[in-house]
């Protein structure tokens, strides 16, 4: 750091004042400090930050011990203190003093506190720290804020938000007053060649002013000149730091360098700084050059819009203007922007998934919950010591002490022990990111900015301390009102013998005990949830046997395969080299292979049935597959023949379509034969009927499919698959020869069997699940330590009863049947009221993920009936002690 | 007499303040120990020492001016009493008087 510090850490400077209290001696030990600062900051601001704050907590703590030791007894101490006018800082110097030794005398009981209080609080440091890093702050360049993302809106769409058509972009560019600039970025598959194996990287072609949009200078070299925007001059390319790292060897020379990118020379101008990799973890920028066709085109829609607002000018204003110039574009070509709005939301809005939102919320919702059910256990063990220190108290309040004094006391106690947790739960969090980061497979960190950022700061400490002292306040506030205000006179009578506690305590703890079960109940459930859902995304019926198939990756760039018959050549010739490979029983292509993260869909009309709803058409997923796919993939043909060789692009156009398209649009009728067409194509006769494949557990589950011969359609993107007769895995190297051995220079990605495809494409859901199977370990464990604790209270509160209803001829059968009842009238209120909040719950996550998980009535069932097992065994254990009372010794006592 | 005794440290730090004459404040006292006798004190530990003989009147102290290196706090100078002296000079006298006689069984 080469920021020169003006002086030491302020609040550090504060906490010493705070702790010396006025005067010339405090005035002369925080001057001394200042000077050796100075000096020790003349070689390094940041060392000496940290010794001053080192040395402000060492000296303060001996301030505060100085307080504390000038007065012989706390309460005298503190009294006199107030009358001789002294600070009340001291005051309050001594009751944390008094406070902490009275933590200290039960060590056991203050570890066990502190420990369930880490534990609960960590887990919310953990979740909170990637909301913080992946909602709040997940964009890799300054004044996020101040960049919107604008996009079109069509009532048409399936999607909320449209891309935008370059001719609108234009005029936007043109029109809008509220940005200081407006950049388009444009999905680019780059596959680069270098020394080794071409790649495949991810890229984006931008406005030429895309890196002083977001205020983000190159490391080496230059972002893009707007010169670059004009077609032929386009051949420059800014990279990341990673790829030039790897590629390149982080060869420091490499501006002005050309390197091959899908075949074309590009030369190299910038290195993009450390961490920035936006959009969706980009490693290659280029400009983006319109030609005057392009540009003139309203009806594609592919762009991606970002735009800095004018200083002083806010998003709102942008929203007008956008939808002003909306109205405008509407009325100027109503054919191609007909029903066409215009939006300007945060960036935040326009780039992050749905689904994270939903998601952070409900772990951190799990997260409270387990820091509740920590909260319960910790108000309950502060109950059973408020309850030892009862006569204790009794005798202060007969004395005259206030009651407000004493709760005050109390609190002071929570609070403390809230805070003695803080270290802990930044342990916890600390453990926790490193398990989450370790999980998380690199293919979505790149769709999850600010992940990289993910970390413990200030500000994670600060609002764990914060949390934790209203944590305090929640599970402190109750035992302390109850402890003082016993009944005086009562308690004072009772002469120290052991009797049962009073009746509002006693409710309280077993309130306690139902909260806890009802708590843990649903999150138990919801983790549950997440696990069958997981199980059986990958293990359920998918429509195709995913077992012996190994699958890989080509986008077939446009500059080099812009030609139709090349990419039915290098089709064929790829799904020819891979079938002559031993070991394989068949192989094909398809654009689309099913659990790809993409799809691609197609709206249709059925010939005879004309469409009623300009914008409710109907469509389908779309594929164009080469023969033998039905056999690699095991779809089973219901009806019909299969694609030949004889399809071609010279015969009659074909189609086979899956059973729920056929069961939709021609119910009762035999579709073979039928005609449909995607869009206004050609006509496509209806050969065969497949069964149904899931595609996507998330979002198309059986959806209509069309699937027309590769020949016909010759696609960019292409999958290609293969099944084995062995170990499909044991193929992929000779796979990838294969194919570059038809092209050297196509990047094949992806390369993984069926089975590794399907787990990758549930990854979510089982992270998801994990996550939640933690919170609902934790809760499940903290609720039983939490009955066992108050079980096992009671039994000692009501040893000299039990031992005198043994005496009069209870049985040790009677007693366990009386301690385990009572066990079990609170579990069942507790599971009951978990039941209900877990249905509450499981309709939220329902809701939020999307039928990837459905609650069923069995599972709760189970849940419950797990619970309620583990909480009867937890309180068996006192049950049996107190069976086991000896009658003479417990009347004796 | 026994009003007078000091022990091992408040004698280092005595000495120290006697050494360092009119710019005896807490800093360079921590310096001068540092060097001459190769102790490291922790600040609190100087500070309560401090307090200790001032109130024993065997040190006296000053504030000077505020100063700005010290972010406008004033520096906290040391003098010795002459009780303060007085302590030392009974404390040497008396080592000595142990020491005599006893420098051949230790040198070796």
């Amino acid at each position: 750091m080469t920021r020169r510090a003006q002086g030491p850490p302020p609040m550090a400077v504060r906490l010493l004042e705070w702790t010396a209290g006025p005067g010339a001696r405090s005035d002369a030990v925080i001057g001394d400090l200042h000077e050796e600062f100075t000096r020790c900051a003349e070689r390094s601001a940041t060392r000496a930050n940290v010794w001053y704050w080192v040395q402000a907590l060492l000296l303060s703590c001996r301030f505060a011990a100085q307080a504390g030791r000038s007065t012989a007894r706390p309460h005298g101490r503190a009294r006199r203190a107030r009358k001789n006018g002294d600070s009340t800082v001291r005051t309050i110097g001594i009751e944390i003093r008094y406070a902490f030794r009275a933590l200290v005398k039960r060590p056991g009981i203050t570890a066990l506190i502190v420990l369930t209080l880490a534990l609960g609080l960590g887990a919310n440091a953990t979740i909170f720290a990637m909301i913080d890093a992946l909602v709040i702050h997940p964009f890799p360049f300054p004044n996020a804020d101040r960049i919107a993302f604008v996009y079109e809106t069509a009532p048409s769409s399936a999607f909320k938000q449209e891309s935008v058509s370059p001719a609108n972009f234009l005029d936007w560019r043109k029109q809008a007053t509220a940005f200081e600039s407006l950049v388009a970025l444009d999905w680019w598959d780059a596959s680069v060649v270098g020394r080794d194996e071409p790649e495949s990287l991810q890229g984006f072609r931008v406005s030429a002013d895309f890196f002083t949009t977001l205020g983000v200078r190159p490391i080496l070299g230059r972002g893009f000149m707007p010169d670059e925007e004009v077609p032929g001059h386009q051949r420059v390319a800014v990279l990341g730091q990673a790829v030039w790292q790897r590629r390149f060897g982080g060869d420091p020379g490499i501006v002005g360098k050309t390197v091959l990118i899908d075949r074309e020379p590009y030369e190299v101008i910038g290195i993009a700084p450390l961490g920035f990799d936006f959009p969706n973890g980009t490693q290659v920028w280029s400009p983006l050059a319109l030609t005057p066709e392009q540009s003139a085109n309203r009806t594609s829609h592919y762009l991606s819009v970002i735009g800095r607002l004018r200083d002083g000018r806010r998003l709102t204003d942008a929203r007008a203007e956008m939808s002003l110039i909306g109205d405008r574009l509407r009325q100027q070509y109503p054919e191609a922007n007909k029903d066409r709005g215009i939006r300007a939301t945060t960036l935040a809005q326009g780039m992050l998934d749905e689904g994270l939102g939903p998601v952070l919320s409900l772990w951190q919702a799990s997260a409270l919950f387990v820091l509740l059910i920590g909260c319960a256990n910790v108000a309950s063990l502060l109950l059973t010591r408020g309850a030892e220190r009862h006569r204790d108290i009794a005798v202060r309040l007969a004395m005259g002490a206030s009651r407000g004094r004493i709760v005050r006391e109390l609190l002071l106690e929570s609070a403390l022990l809230g805070i003695l947790a803080v270290p802990g739960a930044m342990l916890a969090a600390w453990v926790g990111l490193q398990v989450l980061r370790g999980a998380m497979p690199a293919k979505i960190i790149r769709f999850l900015p600010g992940w990289n950022s993910l970390t413990i700061d200030v500000r994670l400490l600060a609002v764990t301390g914060a949390l934790a002292l209203v944590a305090a306040a929640l599970f402190g506030l109750v035992p302390a009102w109850q402890a003082a205000r016993p009944r005086l006179v009562d308690t004072l009578k009772e002469g120290g013998r052991s009797s049962t506690s009073g009746g509002g305590r006693q409710r309280l703890r077993r309130a306690l005990v139902v909260a806890e079960i009802t708590l843990a109940l649903p999150l138990l459930v919801a983790s549950g949830m997440g696990a069958t859902g997981a199980y059986r995304f990958l293990n359920g019926p998918q429509g195709y046997d995913p077992d012996g198939v190994l699958s890989m990756h080509t986008v077939l760039p446009d500059a080099r395969y812009a030609d139709a018959t090349a990419r039915r050549n290098f089709v064929t010739a790829v799904v020819d080299r891979l079938r002559g490979i031993t070991g394989v029983q068949i192989a094909a292509a398809v654009n689309i292979r099913p659990s790809h993260a993409g799809n691609v869909r197609r709206t249709i009309e059925i010939e005879g049935q004309p469409i009623v709803d300009a914008n409710r058409r109907p469509d389908a997923d779309f594929r164009a597959a080469t023969t033998g796919l039905f056999d690699v993939l095991r779809i089973p043909l219901l009806k019909g023949r299969d694609f030949t060789t004889a399809d071609r692009e010279s015969t009659q156009p074909v189609a086979i379509v899956s059973q729920s398209l056929a069961r939709r649009h021609w119910p009762d009728v035999d579709p073979i034969g039928r005609r449909l067409r995607v869009g206004s194509g050609p006509w496509l006769t209806v050969i065969g009927v497949s069964g149904d494949v899931v595609q996507d557990w998330f979002v198309s589950r059986d959806y209509p499919t069309l699937y027309v011969p590769y020949l016909q359609n010759p696609t960019g993107n292409v999958a290609v698959v293969l099944r084995a007769t062995g170990d499909p895995a044991a193929l992929a190297s000779q796979a990838r020869a294969a194919v570059r051995a038809v092209d050297t220079a196509q990047p094949v990605f992806d390369v993984m069997t069926m089975r590794e495809a399907l787990k990758e494409r549930t990854v979510g859901l089982r992270f998801i699940g994990g996550v939640m199977a933690v919170f609902g370990g934790l809760a499940l464990l903290l609720a039983i330590v939490g009955i066992y604790s108050v079980m096992a209270y009671f039994v000692t509160q009501r040893t000299h009863e039990i031992g005198v209803r043994m005496a009069l001829g209870a049985t040790p059968g009677d007693v366990l049947r009386l301690t385990v009842s009572q066990t079990g009238r609170l579990t069942i209120i507790g599971v009951v009221l978990g039941i209900v909040m877990s249905i509450l719950l499981a309709r939220l996550i329902e809701a939020g993920l999307i039928g990837s998980a459905s609650s069923d009535g069995r599972m709760i069932a189970c849940v419950a009936v797990l619970l309620a097992l583990a909480a009867l065994a937890a309180g068996y254990i006192p049950a049996r002690r107190a069976a086991g009372i000896d009658p003479i010794a417990a009347l004796r006592e | 007499m026994s009003d007078l005794y000091l022990g091992e440290f408040e004698q280092i730090v005595l000495l120290a303040i006697l050494r360092l004459g009119e710019h005896a404040y807490a800093i360079p006292i921590r310096d001068e120990i540092a060097t001459r006798a190769g102790r490291h004190v922790a600040r609190g530990a100087l500070y309560t020492a401090l307090d200790r003989l001032e109130q024993k009147r065997f040190l006296r102290s000053r504030m000077s001016e505020p100063l700005a290196e010290r972010g406008g706090r004033s520096r906290r100078y040391f003098t010795l009493t002459a009780m303060g002296l007085a302590a030392l000079r009974e404390s040497r006298h008396t080592l000595l008087q142990l020491w005599s006689g006893l420098e051949g069984q230790l040198e070796s």
